[in-house]
């Protein structure tokens, strides 16, 4: 009963309920921008709510949280620029809708597809927390570093022409996320003795420069041509549109959940799985993928918000952070008296179901703000692009700059804005060095950590994998997706069909 | 013509004098060594707004990661010494020189408030086969290459206390599992990756308390308020009193040559600050010692800290160069 | 939207242009160069060092070393397959790869790099918008310079004054202007 009450605490108080609101509106403008981070707008939200009671800072900060993940799509359709990492797969299918003319379109499937997403991640948060986390913790070194081989496989579906460029792409991102010292052991790795590259690329830097600068000096050979006109007539998607689609969005936020709950990946790994199962389970896509497939929207925005609701899970029950926005939000809590922790949910159990009460807030504003406004939105990309392409490019650069405010993140960011705009030209999909850098540290860490801890005997580790029902699943996946890439499998196939 | 010169000199004094006076008269940059969500980032963050007030003026905390620490201090170090551009960090910087991470550490900055210090805990998974301190020194010896520590990387909180427990009681054979940060560690502790972990009270305490994980030993002289019935490794075995207290701390630095007047004024906003009463408190739950030191007692402390801690490194070998290369002194010499 | 039939539209992620079986102008050069990059990035990750244990495998070398090795045999294989392509004799560099507005940009761009440390965030970006939107745009300086400097005091807003991010000052002295505003609203306030 109590639960319940502090549940509608958020809907009664409507100092509360403004604050998610105007938390949610900002956030969608934040995650629009790329290189304003949710991460950063929640950090500097901590010195500006420092002195404010400890639920008005926490409704501020899960709207952000929650407008801010569902944000990141808008540039990604219109601009084929994400507003953050957990976009990139949406900019795949969303921007080649926007250049038909469908912007609005995309933007309506994708914002009720992450209304979706993100209720089905809270239902999860309220209803099976500890179970969640009680099976997040059971992931072990190896078994993160089967879930990065697994990721590394996406290459394939992210690669639109040469597979073997985008094997390239992807080994190219993992070498990139190596760059600097190693957090392991603090050894050098590819710092070529400059000092500058101690501290590593962020890999931020480089996906604003690749989508970001690349995009602009591509947008240069069409200076002169008119921008799309987007018909906006059409945003709500239709009933039968959404019914169509809602097995799809259910197991893609399956997936979303529980890449969010697993400490250590987030709503961007999560994002580019879901697109690829998508692209895995959809046998007849109106639109093929990569030329504006709804489905391709679908995936990755219901996952990367059902992802909010995954990363609280770990942070509700454990005080374990499940993403760069929950550990911040764990410091929130501190700074307000309260003892993050799993102590947390037994001491205040208030403080649980208000947090599930802001994030229902928050994901219903995110629907309003979401289907409304679109029209100033497709304004931008109409605007005339002798403004819009120096504009993304300074945009850009402030953004490279902000993740880290380093001047060397602008070096590389525009240094990966021409390399991107060769790699473009050439037929280098760019997807997979994105993957590859996100995945890079998962891998690296994980596989060191596992063949560490059965001091470094390889038989021992595959004996551990094969013991383990976690990790045997997990192979089983790996090797399952990857015969299916290889023309051996295409080879035995057409043979079995001629045979049969 | 002379007498321009001196009236010049007179007026620019006077500006400049007027200007220290003033101090804030703009934003003062405060450069968090660690990420957002850290211990160095919580502490900070909830200590500035208060000295902020105290100062009357607006501190920009910004965090500036990479390279163990390092790429925060050298952009401190390479800033102007005008007391507008602060740097708050951790312990790390001590270690950086014989570590080979860098060739600056505390010595050319001046310390504002060193504000708290962190104790260091044994913990252990649930499942680990011992109970306390006492018993998991016996398993070890009795099981060579079986337990798996936790580490967080060369000169980390857990490779100190890992190279104090070896000083002590001898050396273990055990496995260190390296983890980027001691909440991974702690997660993988839990899940069974790792049996034990040397962390910092703070981080470990809320998961003790609700029986998550337990703990060994407090690597301290005397038992904590916090955690009454953890056994102490002094009590255990003497040889511990060498080298203990020992702990990570957390500060507020200015880069050598700030105007004294600028330096007396911040050291004067954080003093009073950390004595709060909301930060107080805040320190103390999350078991930490408030320390809310500064001038000659901090440079002591720091200088102390180093020596301590660097002998005992070069000790177990885990150093790229000696201490004595930069003049840092064996403790008691 | 038109798609100009002699060259191809360049709008889409993955191929803004070319034919798969033709090689474009440049491609090889670019092949080549990927290949050599790699081949040295393999001589570096090989002189990677565990300065403080072992070099085994779960050394900081293990992995980069694994993926350089895939990144050579890739692009030699990608530079195999380039190779045997005919060129594509309906392209030229100056024309499809590297206009001239591409040149002046990516020439801004790093102008934009050397002097935002020296002279500072807004007056170097006041000089790239409006340089930028003149080159483009061909319209008016009045209407350029109004549309670039709104748009600089935007940006400026949102990112200097909202989130706090502090680009190089340079030769202006931002920090003052902003406190001078700070006094004088909570002056006001008072």
């Amino acid at each position: 009963m109590t639960a319940l009450m502090d549940f509608f605490l958020v809907f009664t108080q409507p100092q509360l309920f403004l604050l998610v609101g105007l938390g949610t509106f900002a956030g969608v403008y934040v995650g629009a921008i790329p290189g304003l981070s949710v991460t950063m707008a929640v950090s500097i939200l901590i010195s500006f709510t420092f002195s404010w009671d400890v639920y008005p800072a926490i409704s501020l900060m899960i709207g952000i949280y929650m407008g801010g993940v569902y944000g990141g799509s808008r540039t990604a359709i219109l601009l084929n620029i994400p507003g953050a990492p957990s976009a990139i797969a949406t900019a795949l299918d969303g921007y080649p809708m926007a250049q038909r003319g469908e912007a609005g379109t995309a933007i309506g499937v994708t914002t009720v597809m992450s209304f979706i997403g993100g209720f089905i991640g809270i239902g999860v948060l309220a209803l099976a927390a500890p179970f969640v986390s009680d099976f997040a913790l059971k992931f072990q070194p190896r078994d993160y570093m089967l879930l990065a081989i697994l990721g590394i496989l996406l290459v394939g579906s992210l690669s639109q022409g040469s597979l073997v460029k985008g094997i390239f792409a992807g080994a190219l991102g993992i070498a990139i996320g190596a760059v600097g010292r190693d957090p392991l052991t603090f050894t050098e790795r590819f710092t070529f003795d400059l000092n500058l590259l101690n501290g590593g690329i962020s890999f931020i830097a480089v996906m604003i420069g690749m989508f970001g600068v690349s995009e602009a000096l591509l947008q240069l050979h069409h200076v002169d041509k008119d921008a799309v006109r987007q018909k906006i007539s059409r945003i709500v998607p239709s009933l039968a549109t959404v019914k169509k689609h809602l097995p799809l969005s259910l197991q893609t936020s399956t997936i979303g959940v529980i890449i969010g709950a697993l400490p250590g990946t987030g709503g961007d790994i999560a994002a580019l799985m879901a697109y690829d199962h998508a692209k895995r389970v959809t046998k007849n896509p109106e639109v093929p993928f990569g030329e504006g497939a709804m489905e391709g929207l679908v995936a990755p925005e219901t996952a990367n918000n059902a992802a909010v609701g995954g990363a609280f899970i770990p942070m509700m029950t454990l005080g374990i952070p499940g993403d760069a926005v929950t550990a911040i939000m764990i410091g929130a809590l501190f700074i307000h008296g309260l003892n993050p922790g799993p102590m947390l949910m037994i001491e205040k159990p208030d403080m649980f179901w208000f947090i599930v009460g802001c994030l229902v807030m928050a994901n219903v504003f995110m629907l309003i703000f979401g289907l409304t406004g679109i029209k100033l939105f497709t304004k931008i990309v109409e605007m005339p692009r002798a403004v819009l392409i120096p504009l993304i490019m300074l945009l850009s650069i402030v953004g490279a700059f902000a993740v880290n405010n380093a001047v060397t993140d602008v070096y590389w960011m525009l240094g990966f804005g021409v390399f991107g705009y060769f790699m473009r030209h050439y037929g280098y999909p760019l997807g997979p060095v994105i993957l590859g850098v996100i995945l890079s540290r998962l891998l690296d860490d994980n596989w060191r950590r596992a063949i560490i801890s059965e001091r470094e005997e390889l038989g021992r580790f595959f004996w551990g994998i094969v013991t383990s029902p976690l990790s045997l699943t997990l192979l089983v996946a790996v090797i399952l997706i990857f015969v299916s890439q290889t023309p051996v499998w295409r080879w035995g196939k057409s043979k079995l069909f001629k045979e049969s | 013509m002379k007498r321009i010169l001196m009236g010049a000199v007179a007026a620019f004094a006077l500006t400049t004098g007027m200007a220290v006076a003033e101090y804030p008269e703009k934003e003062i940059q405060g450069i968090i060594q660690w990420g957002a969500g850290g211990s160095t980032d919580t502490v900070m963050r909830s200590v500035t707004p208060h000295a902020e007030e105290i100062l009357g003026g607006t501190v920009v905390m910004q965090n500036m990661t990479g390279a163990v620490g390092a790429i925060a201090l050298n952009y401190v170090a390479d800033a102007a010494a005008d007391g507008y551009t602060v740097l708050m960090g951790a312990e790390n910087p001590m270690l950086y020189k014989i570590m080979g991470l860098g060739d600056k550490d505390y010595s050319e900055f001046t310390p504002i408030n060193i504000l708290a210090r962190g104790t260091p805990l044994l913990v252990a998974n649930n499942d680990a086969p011992f109970n306390t301190y006492s018993e998991m020194i016996a398993y070890v010896k009795e099981h060579p290459g079986e337990v798996r520590f936790g580490s967080t990387g060369p000169g980390g909180l857990p490779s100190v206390v890992t190279a104090m427990v070896e000083a002590v009681e001898g050396d273990l054979d055990v496995i260190f599992v390296p983890y980027d940060g001691d909440g991974p560690a702690l997660t993988g502790l839990q899940g069974g990756a790792i049996d034990v972990m040397p962390a910092v009270l703070g981080a470990a305490i809320e998961g003790v308390k609700a029986g998550n994980m337990k703990a060994l030993g407090l690597v301290d002289v005397a038992r904590n308020a916090n955690l009454p019935d953890v056994e102490v490794v002094a009590e255990v075995n003497d040889g511990y009193n060498t080298y203990l207290p020992w702990g990570p701390f957390f500060g507020v630095f200015a880069k050598n040559g700030t105007p004294d007047e600028v330096v007396a004024k911040l050291t004067a906003a954080y003093a009073e600050a950390a004595q709060n009463a909301d930060f107080v408190a805040l320190m103390e739950g999350r078991g930490f010692t408030l320390m809310n030191i500064s001038g000659d007692e901090a440079e002591a402390f720091l200088s102390k800290w180093q020596q301590g801690t660097a002998w005992l490194l070069q000790d177990a070998g885990m150093t790229k160069a000696s201490p004595e290369e930069f003049g840092i002194a064996r403790p008691g010499e | 939207m038109q798609i100009d039939p002699e060259h191809h539209d360049g709008t889409s992620d993955a191929t803004p242009g070319g034919e798969p079986d033709k090689r474009r102008p440049g491609e090889l050069l670019f092949a080549a160069f990927l290949t050599v990059a790699s081949l040295y990035l393999v001589w570096d990750a090989w002189g990677i060092e565990n300065s403080f244990g072992p070099n085994g495998l779960s050394s900081p070398r293990s992995i980069p070393l694994a993926t350089t090795v895939v990144m050579v045999i890739s692009g030699a294989l990608v530079l195999l397959r380039t190779a045997r392509l005919p060129l594509d004799r309906t392209e030229t560099v100056s024309k499809d790869i590297l206009p001239w507005t591409v040149i002046v940009f990516a020439g801004l761009l790093v102008a934009y790099g050397m002097a935002l440390r020296p002279i500072g965030f807004l007056p170097v970006s006041a000089a790239f918008l409006i340089i930028g939107i003149k080159v483009l745009g061909r319209r008016s300086w009045v209407w350029t310079i109004s549309i670039a400097l709104a748009a600089l005091v935007a940006i400026w807003l949102i990112f200097r004054i909202v989130f706090s991010v502090l680009m190089p000052a340079g030769i202006v002295p931002e920090a003052e202007l902003v406190q001078f505003f700070r006094t004088l609203f909570s002056g006001g306030a008072e």
